[in-house]
């Protein structure tokens, strides 16, 4: 199984290397069409890659402790989920998964649509492909075993790393990292990595366009699902990060703008402004330029953001060590970037734009503020990873920048996005929308003013709190207003199946339900959460705002081998009444010299009160609790939930083009026209 | 070539002044030193209540915290700031042990109001954002511990 595990990877290497030749040669000889031999050998390539995936997961499965990586990663007590998740639970393993996904992906590419991969966009993906392939391959291989010396002492290699050396068979296993043993850390990396990978195929093809000197629509219609699918995965993937964070890490936030955290964002941010922008390009064939520029930009940020989180130049949470790959890494993205830069300047002129606006208050206009906001976004974060790394190179001292600058630089400009969202809908691609709502425009209002009033009412004062939540609702009033019109207009019995039919439109409305329900959290934990720590002996209460943790016992069990598991009872009352019995605690690993705090939740769509134990004494007995009011944070999840629902429903849509327009005016008339033929008149106009 | 527009560029100037703007005000209050205890003495007077991140090996026999009032305070003793010297010194674990044993070694006292982390124990490494009061003492508004152990390879060593 070792064997064959590790035979299929380095000859996964090797077809995929043959793939390249055959397309470099095909193109040396200008030949109009990718040859067929290339496609095969991919294919070829990525079923090796899989065997030994799986011959991975079967020596994950089997405890060959031998093998370095499975005894770091593998203990006797692990369930046989985390088994599995363990194949991305450490830096050789995660790497070789990357590989994978990347291979799938280029798979997925050649064996689909014929004529969507030209050979220039071979060869760019094939080169990618096999720098991924070749990072763990030579440099971290999974497969690496462990070996007894003459001497006695022991040392990693694949092959014997000197005379006399001898397989170790004395390692029992260590395990997984207990913060990695969570639901959310099972599927956000696959998730995370999938949406990273896809960004490569219209990279790729983008790239062929460049060096081929052509710009039409070709491009779009090609990848358009590939960008879909992968600003999905993505967003997927940062909203369960999110949550595995708030879960796990036991400090009761959400995003602390972690390295790692801040660079997985920066090719959201580019994949949004470029789905708005395609839009324009489809519509009014303009942002060509643009949106290619940003087709590009996403991969590179990709490339990017593994290069900070496996190269260890920043510290984080998640960041591996510094080590051997760190080099590749930043010489391989410092390349590709150039590459992409050279083109861009080469055919620039040739790439043709046309550039008009009708109006500046028009949905292109819009499109175009969102976009401009997104991009400073994008410049912001990505100031804030490289500022720090340059300035100790250059200016001698290190220097960091904390949450602050993030806080201070991200927040009016996400706040701007938010304001556009709420009145972007309204607005159509022509003004003679934003005449027909005249008579209805208070509606939305009144609802958002009728909202923010309740939220007055329970007692929320801090201005800035209603402020956003006024934006908040009144960008989901819109939303709920235009739809109820729509739904009017067609007539409650037709209504889903004509919602159907618009999913692009009602997918994309949920999107930004979604990011706006996630504002609302942001906005209640940020500006009205609240947090108090202290030393409690039982019988002992701490007050924070309307509630009050009460401490009841310790205790201490060893029911789980790993670990100790302390378990802190308390009693939580909202207004002097019992409302939850929580109990936080702490497991201890002795052997890891490592503790994991197991926060303790009472969870409403009010918000969470969330209790952690910071410290504990189990003689005295005393505790040091930590409780934190998290108003609305749930709504942070329900948001990231209908995100995802929206997009994956706008994916599904067949895509809009110029000739079957199935966009906001076209909707807005057809609408019309299906009011008129079922003899309704749509309301207010 | 087209007339330039010149809405657009005053469109695109006043987005360039204000994301410049934003950028750097918030890079000048967000920056923050990453300083040894050494060059910290060194540069005592300028520093004085600038936000500043240090790193140094906990003294183990100087932690003091009582649970009731939060009130926490250690040493740490100089250790450099530079990874790669830090390699060059024979790995992380070894420059923490030799820089407790050190008597010698550049120390600085570190105040911190909350909870005493778990991994604040003799020879971890302290990396602490705060700043230097008139004393000269450190008064911590973050704490992070690493345990090098917890970081290494997970090969048991003979």
């Amino acid at each position: 199984m070792y064997y064959l595990g590790l035979i299929s990877f380095a000859l996964a290497f090797v077809t995929a290397l043959a793939g390249l030749v055959v397309a470099a040669l095909s193109l040396a000889r200008r030949e109009k069409q990718l040859p067929g031999l290339a496609v095969r050998l991919t294919q070829v390539s990525f079923g090796l890659h899989t065997l030994s995936i799986v011959a991975m997961l079967i020596l994950q499965a089997l405890e060959d402790f031998t093998v370095s990586y499975v005894n770091s990663v593998i203990n006797p007590a692990m369930s046989p989920i985390l088994r599995i998740t363990a194949l991305w639970g450490g830096q050789a393993g995660s790497l070789f998964f990357w590989s994978w996904i990347i291979a799938l992906c280029f798979f997925l590419a050649v064996s689909g649509r014929r004529g969507l991969m030209d050979a220039w966009a071979y060869v760019v993906a094939a080169v990618n492909l096999l720098f991924f392939i070749g990072l763990p391959l030579f440099l971290e291989n999974p497969f690496a075993r462990v070996w007894e010396l003459v001497d006695g002492t022991l040392a990693e290699g694949v092959f014997a790393p000197a005379v006399g050396a001898v397989i170790y068979r004395g390692l029992t296993g260590v395990g997984l990292n207990p913060l990695l043993r969570h639901p959310g850390m099972i599927i956000h990396p696959p998730i995370l990595y999938m949406g990273f990978g896809l960004f490569l195929i219209p990279f790729a093809v983008g790239v062929s366009q460049l060096i081929r000197r052509q710009n039409d629509d070709d491009l779009l219609d090609k990848t358009h699902a590939w960008l879909i699918a992968a600003w999905v995965l993505l967003s997927a993937g940062i909203v369960l990060g999110s949550w595995w964070s708030y879960d796990v890490l036991g400090w009761g936030g959400y995003w602390a703008w972690d390295p790692v955290e801040t660079a997985s964002l920066l090719p959201w941010l580019t994949s949004t402004g470029l789905l708005h922008s395609l839009l324009l390009q489809r519509k009014r064939g303009i942002f060509r330029r643009f949106n290619l520029v940003l087709v590009l930009a996403s991969y590179l940020l990709v490339i990017f953001s593994i290069f900070i989180t496996r190269a260890g130049v920043l510290s984080s949470v998640h960041a591996f060590s510094e080590s051997l790959i760190s080099r590749p890494l930043i010489v391989f993205t410092i390349l590709m970037v150039v590459f992409s830069i050279a083109l861009l300047v080469r055919s620039w002129k040739s790439l043709g734009s046309g550039w008009e606006l009708n109006s500046l208050i028009s949905r292109e206009a819009l499109f175009l503020y969102t976009n401009v906001l997104l991009l400073g976004l994008t410049v912001v974060c990505l100031w804030g990873l490289v500022y720090p790394l340059t300035s100790g190179t250059l200016g001698g001292q290190q220097i960091t920048l904390d949450r602050g600058f993030y806080d201070r630089s991200t927040l009016p400009l996400f706040i701007l996005l938010v304001v556009l969202m709420g009145i972007c809908p309204l607005i159509g691609w022509s003004t003679a929308s934003l005449k027909r709502l005249k008579k209805t425009w208070w509606i939305p209002v009144a609802i958002a003013l009728a909202g923010v009033g309740a939220f007055y009412l329970a007692g929320i004062r801090a201005w800035s709190a209603l402020v956003m939540f006024f934006i908040v609702f009144l960008g989901l009033a819109v939303q709920l207003f235009l739809t109820a019109r729509d739904a009017n207009a067609v007539g409650p019995a037709k209504f889903f199946k004509f919602w159907w039919k618009q999913r692009g439109r009602y997918g994309a409305f949920l999107v930004h339900a979604g990011i706006l329900l996630i504002a609302l959290g942001i906005a209640g934990t940020e500006v009205m959460g609240s947090a108090i720590e202290g030393t409690l002996i039982p019988g002992d209460r701490m007050p924070l705002g309307r509630y009050e943790i009460e401490l009841n016992a310790a205790s201490a069990n060893y029911d789980n081998p790993e670990y100790m598991n302390v378990v802190i009872e308390t009693t939580l009352y909202r207004d002097g009444e019992k409302i939850a019995d929580l109990k936080p605690g702490q497991h201890i690993y002795m052997d890891r010299n490592q503790s994991i705090t197991i926060p303790a939740v009472h969870s409403t769509l009010r918000g969470d009160v969330y209790a952690l134990v910071l410290g504990f004494n189990m003689d005295m007995p005393y505790a040091t609790i930590k409780l934190i009011d998290n108003p609305l944070v749930n709504w942070m999840w329900i948001g990231g939930f209908c995100l995802v629902l929206g997009g994956i429903l706008a994916g599904t849509a067949r895509r809009p083009d110029r000739e079957t327009d199935e966009d906001e005016t076209a909707a807005d008339s057809k609408v019309i026209s299906y009011a008129q033929a079922t003899g309704r008149r749509e309301n207010g106009d | 070539m087209k007339k330039p527009n010149l809405k657009l560029i005053i469109g695109i100037a006043v987005i360039v002044i204000a994301l410049g703007y934003l950028v750097i005000s918030s890079t000048l209050s967000g920056s923050q030193y990453f300083m040894t205890v050494e060059e910290l003495q060194a540069q005592k007077a300028e520093l004085v209540g600038k936000n500043v991140r240090m790193s140094g090996a906990v003294l183990g026999e100087t932690i003091q915290y009582d649970p009731q009032t939060l009130q926490l305070s250690f040493q740490v003793a100089q250790i450099p700031g530079d990874h790669r010297e830090i390699e060059a010194m024979g790995g992380m674990q070894k420059v923490l042990a030799d820089a407790v044993a050190n008597p010698n070694a550049a120390k600085m006292t570190i105040y911190y109001k909350g909870a005493r982390p778990d991994l604040l124990k003799d020879e971890a490494q302290a990396i602490i954002t705060g700043s230097l009061d008139a004393n000269g003492d450190f008064q911590a508004t973050e704490l992070l511990l690493k345990c090098p152990s917890k970081y290494e390879a997970a090969l048991p060593k003979q």
